[in-house]
């Protein structure tokens, strides 16, 4: 009891989303009564401290939805639910009527109160201030013809015609680009310097790939444990960008996978862990940002 | 005892909620740390906690904090047994075995 006085003041404390906080707390007051046996003082603290957790008021009458309906699933499977703590198995009065007509009711209205929620604080987000933007208005424009707007303005200049005479042109005309080719040839002896777009004579660039360097993170300690249990293994490609200091650029990125979700996911963590610890690729003793790929192997050891 | 681990119903949500406590065999983890690893909604997570833990695979028990002074109540956690973790790994074992035929 002194549980729910808690949670009524923390909740009174949460401003702006009482209204469904208070929903979302008679809700699970109303689902964890009509919980079987010995389970209502239970699966109200353990509802209201795992609500608690959530971090929006919306979160929360979801999670609330959530326990009427696992009052009526654990109603169903009430005969193989006894828990350990010796109660006697006794009906629940009023437990016909709440899976019937109250838990369609409350789901009904909250998720009304939910959808119109969800509306509401959409429309409070889109610029507030701005005014709505004007109808967009449509014109019919009538269209004249040349000739019938020449015969409005002056009925006697729509009986003039005129002769328009075609252009002569010759569109067969070859041009002699023997001149064009012979002074392309000779403009550089007459620049006397070589153009300012040429590149500079070669470098050989001496480059050294980086990778894991001192203090870089053990893969055993990033093996999951699921995965040791059903002797997963294989090597993962990791694609890391590293900057001049040894720490990433930027978030590391799977470029082959080990077939196993967990694995992958161990990689990028053990990636993402080593940053500090990489050894950055040199040009010429240099240290330069770069980015490589990065093999990481999770191998059960006997 | 035994009667009621058959009873157990093998369902993805299940394997999914028993993967979270694999990971960890000895973490004590509540409703919400499940909701947290999982994502599975409350309506489906909390009615399988309780079924496996009448089919003795979890115990729960409260909390020990004082939520006056933690500033939230005290939360209920869940922790695999010696016999839960054994089945639990016998029938992921299960699964890997036709994965790899």
């Amino acid at each position: 009891m002194s549980q729910r006085k808690y949670s009524a003041v923390k909740d009174r404390r949460t401003d702006g989303d009482s209204g469904l906080d208070n929903l979302s707390h008679w809700l699970i007051h109303r689902a964890a009564r009509h919980t079987p046996d010995s389970l209502p003082q239970r699966m109200q603290e353990e509802w209201l401290a795992d609500m608690a957790a959530r971090t929006s008021a919306l979160s929360r009458l979801r999670f609330a939805i959530g326990c009427c309906w696992a009052t009526l699933v654990i109603a169903h499977q009430r005969p193989l639910v006894r828990m350990p703590v010796g109660a006697a198995v006794v009906a629940h009065p009023n437990l016909v009527r709440f899976s019937r007509r109250s838990s369609t009711l409350f789901l009904v209205v909250s998720l009304h109160v939910a959808v119109f929620y969800g509306v509401v604080s959409t429309l409070s987000h889109t610029h507030p201030g701005a005014p709505p933007p004007a109808p967009l208005q449509t014109r019919e424009v009538p269209v004249t013809r040349p000739r019938e707007l020449l015969s409005r303005l002056d009925p006697q200049m729509a009986q003039v015609t005129l002769d328009v005479h075609r252009p002569e042109l010759d569109l067969n005309y070859e041009p002699d680009l023997s001149d064009v080719a012979a002074k392309f040839v000779e403009e550089p002896s007459h620049a006397g310097t070589p153009p300012a777009s040429a590149e500079p004579p070669a470098h050989p660039v001496r480059q050294v790939q980086g990778g894991p360097g001192a203090g870089f993170p053990d893969p055993d300690d990033f093996y999951p444990m699921l995965s040791r249990h059903l002797e997963e293994q294989g090597v993962a490609t990791v694609k890391v960008c590293v900057a001049a200091n040894g720490r990433l650029a930027a978030d590391p990125a799977l470029m082959q996978g080990t077939g196993r979700a967990r694995l992958d996911e161990a990689a990028l963590k053990l990636a993402k862990a080593g940053s500090g610890h990489y050894r950055a690729t040199t040009e010429d003793g240099r240290p330069v940002d770069s980015c490589y790929p990065l093999n990481i192997r999770f191998r059960l050891k006997n | 005892m035994a009667k009621q681990e058959r009873d157990v119903r093998m369902s993805l949500q299940t394997l999914r909620v028993l993967e979270a406590f694999l990971e960890s065999p000895t973490e004590r983890l509540s409703g919400a740390d499940v909701h947290q690893r999982c994502g599975i909604a409350s309506g489906t997570l909390y009615p399988i906690l309780l079924r496996l833990e009448s089919a003795g695979w979890f115990v729960s028990q409260w909390e020990s904090i004082d939520p006056s002074s933690a500033g939230r109540p005290r939360r209920r956690l869940y922790r695999l047994t010696s016999t839960g973790l054994r089945r639990a790994s016998d029938v992921f074992a299960s699964f890997n075995r036709g994965v790899l035929v």
